[in-house]
């Protein structure tokens, strides 16, 4: 350990010769470190677990974190996780997910799937900040595990709102296309599914325009290149690709996953208008109709999840939650029958160990933040909701 | 010298003496005779017309078992010199209290009902009793009144002293029933709700309809009340058009014929299809008690909104239609 020490010594010092007195200093706090991390062994058995294959994940592990290597989360979630998260991700150089009910309950489901029966839908619903992104994050990841095929879409608002650049489509003349968005998800796709868009063939010809066209048989790949590259055509891949997966998991070949983020955008209102200022119903806009073609249940072989979520929602209460009240009812007739399930708040034992993890990772600092009362302060202040009690110990 | 007192008068007396010495002024003649020992005096005791004192307030001399109805016959404005109490009104300075009652004006401008305590309410009752019949002795209770008499009118009848003892008000009138004393089924309950719009009150469920439409107030009693007949009989009657419902316009939810409904059948066929099972009809799938269930999870979840527990019942009944454990 001595050596250790010595040699991270001469390296600093030969990284800063000037300062010396950071040279005596280094040792000292290293040290402290290396006997931390030898202490904090034992408590990090309490917050997290070495099981990290969500298939394997039982009710024993509820309440503790598992640890998501970081290549799985540069593929499975290049833009599905919520910023935040992604920030103390970046903070703390590992992502950790902690396992809740919910996300059990849905495995639960999930494991057993008869895929022949069509698709069920699970519709994830609760107050703001209870981890309803999270939850799903932590299915999808199960998912991408067991090798199903993953249909993506990170937040269904950011469809319906702040577009510039809408083009009418060329598919159809009464719907919009939104190129930028249907490009950025496009790559976002490829980065998800490489493997699966060399294997999945098309069984249609598609013409984009005069000149070009895609022949029956060529692979999924080309047409999200093609969508890629061509960003007009964006928007016409994006219907392509959902066709022909929607056709093709019935098929048997691959299972599909189709998770959708803030699924009460789709049928709720837009602020974008057309250039005579009057506004654009969502169904106008092919992205928003395609993909409420695909949550519907009339294709079999994989399952859809969603997620209702009032932050980002357009013209919806603060406090709306609960299903009917963000899906509306043509929402609600078009998702029905699903199966709701609650995200609610931390136990006791969730709000223990996510502060346990908090403090291993040093990202408590306050002297009171060990103590009993300060911990109970804590669970007062954010009444155990996770997203306050994140935004509570970045201050801390 | 004259001149030179005046300034000295007209310091000292302002108001209307100044215009008084300003006045002596004018006519110097009366003036240059009556000066003198007279000038050093304030005021003139001649001058000054005389002024009684100040009597003491009614109030020192009003006994506690007095007649107050006597004091305050008719509405009349706050007298402070007439009424005993020790009320103070007003918003206070810092360290201070509320304003006492005499020159309060803020005590003058709100409404008092000091002429209608209860001894005088009293009064009032038995000098009208001479002019009332009895209450007949088998309506002593509230229900058997709304039995018996299920429709309630209201009129106001106006007297003051004036050129003409008509009022218009008076011919305004108010019919007040309640929809469960009528016969009414359940869709001319509801058609009869949608009929007349605003004048039915959920909570209470009564109707009031009233009428000022008419110069006199009979013929408003008549016009109410044949608005009664025409809108029962109206709300039994069925038109044709009716069937044209939209969801939008019913009150309540109905399952049959429904997108629910098509939903869930779509899927429980393609279920079966899967499983091989196509001799399931769709009467068959209506009449499981799975679907009875779900039938009931839904219209209690639209009916009634969320909640934690229509919400529970919602999601256990799917599970068991779509078979999960």
């Amino acid at each position: 350990m001595l050596k250790g020490v010595a040699s991270l010594v001469s390296r600093v010092r030969k990284l800063d010769p000037g300062h010396l007195r950071l040279g005596t200093q280094a040792p000292q706090s290293l040290a402290a470190q290396l006997d931390n991390q030898v202490s904090f062994e034992s408590p990090r058995a309490i917050s997290c677990t070495n099981e990290n294959d969500p298939a394997k994940h039982e009710e024993k592990h509820e309440g503790l974190h598992y640890n998501l290597p970081l290549q799985d989360v540069k593929t499975v979630f290049p833009h599905g996780l919520p910023p935040r998260y992604a920030m103390q991700m970046k903070t703390f150089n590992e992502a950790c997910l902690m396992v809740r009910k919910p996300a059990l309950e849905l495995l639960h489901y999930l494991k057993n799937t008869n895929f022949a029966h069509p698709a069920i839908r699970y519709v994830l619903y609760g107050e703001k900040g209870t981890g309803k992104t999270l939850s799903l994050c932590h299915i999808i990841h199960f998912c991408a595990k067991q090798d199903w095929l993953i249909l993506h879409i990170p937040d269904a608002h950011l469809w319906v709102k702040n577009c510039r650049d809408l083009l009418q489509s060329t598919y159809n003349k009464q719907r919009f296309d939104q190129p930028l968005e249907a490009s950025v998800w496009l790559k976002n796709f490829k980065t998800t599914n490489e493997r699966f868009l060399s294997q999945i063939k098309i069984q249609e010809k598609y013409v984009w325009n005069k000149r070009e066209s895609i022949e029956k048989g060529s692979s999924l790949g080309e047409v999200v290149e093609q969508g890629i590259t061509r960003v007009r055509n964006a928007t016409d891949a994006v219907g392509i690709v959902l066709k022909e997966l929607k056709r093709q998991s019935s098929l048997g070949i691959f299972r599909l996953l189709v998770a959708v983020d803030g699924v009460n955008a789709l049928w709720g209102r837009t602020t974008l208008k057309r250039e005579d200022k009057s506004p654009i119903a969502p169904e106008e806009l092919a992205l928003i109709h395609n993909l409420r073609k695909m949550v519907r249940n009339d294709w079999n072989g994989g399952a859809i999840v969603l997620t209702l979520s009032q932050t980002g929602s357009l013209f919806k209460p603060r406090n709306a939650c609960l299903p009917q009240e963000l899906l509306g009812k043509e929402g609600f007739d078009a998702l029905d029958p699903f199966i709701p399930i609650q995200v609610a708040n931390y136990s006791p034992k969730e709000f223990e160990s996510c502060i346990q993890y908090y403090m291993e990772n040093s990202w408590l600092q306050h002297e009171k933040a060990h103590t009993e009362e300060g911990k109970k302060e804590l669970l007062f202040l954010s009444n155990g909701n996770p997203g306050q009690l994140e935004r509570l110990c970045a201050y801390l | 010298m004259a001149a030179a007192s005046l300034p000295a008068w007209l310091c000292l007396q302002p108001g209307a003496r100044a215009l008084r010495a300003f006045s002596t002024a004018v006519s110097p003649t009366t003036l240059p005779g009556k000066a003198g020992p007279r000038t050093t005096e304030r005021t003139s005791r001649l001058e000054r017309p005389s002024r009684r004192k100040a009597l003491p307030p009614r109030t020192e001399k009003m006994a506690v078992d007095q007649d107050w109805p006597s004091v305050y016959p008719v509405a009349a404005p706050f007298k402070p010199s007439a009424v005993p109490l020790p009320v103070r009104m007003g918003y206070p300075v810092k360290m201070g209290v509320p304003m006492a009652k005499e020159g309060n004006l803020e005590l003058l401008k709100i409404p008092n009902f000091l002429h209608l305590t209860p001894v005088a309410i009293k009064k009032h009752c038995e000098a009208l009793k001479d002019f009332c019949t009895e209450w007949p002795a088998a309506l002593d209770s509230d229900e058997k009144c709304e039995k018996h008499f299920p429709i309630e009118i209201d009129t106001a009848d106006y007297v003051s002293a004036g050129p003409s003892i008509r009022n218009p008000k008076a011919r305004v009138v108010t019919l007040r029933v309640k929809l469960s004393s009528l016969n009414l089924d359940d869709h001319a309950k509801k058609k009869l709700i949608k009929l007349v719009g605003e004048r039915y009150c959920k909570t209470t469920d009564v109707l009031t309809i009233k009428t000022d439409r008419c110069p006199l107030k009979r013929q408003n009693y008549d016009y109410a009340m044949y608005l009664l007949t025409v809108l029962y009989h109206e709300s039994w009657k069925t038109e044709d058009w009716e069937k044209n419902i939209t969801e939008a316009d019913m009150q309540e939810y109905i399952w049959t014929n429904s997108s629910s409904e098509k939903n869930i059948l779509e899927t429980l066929l393609q279920i079966k299809a899967a499983e091989k099972n196509l001799e399931v009809t769709k009467e068959e799938l209506l009449g499981t008690k799975e679907i009875e269930d779900y039938k009931k999870c839904v219209v209690s979840l639209k009916n009634e909104g969320d909640s934690e527990y229509t919400l529970s019942q919602y999601k256990e009944s799917v599970k068991r239609l779509l078979n999960l454990t």
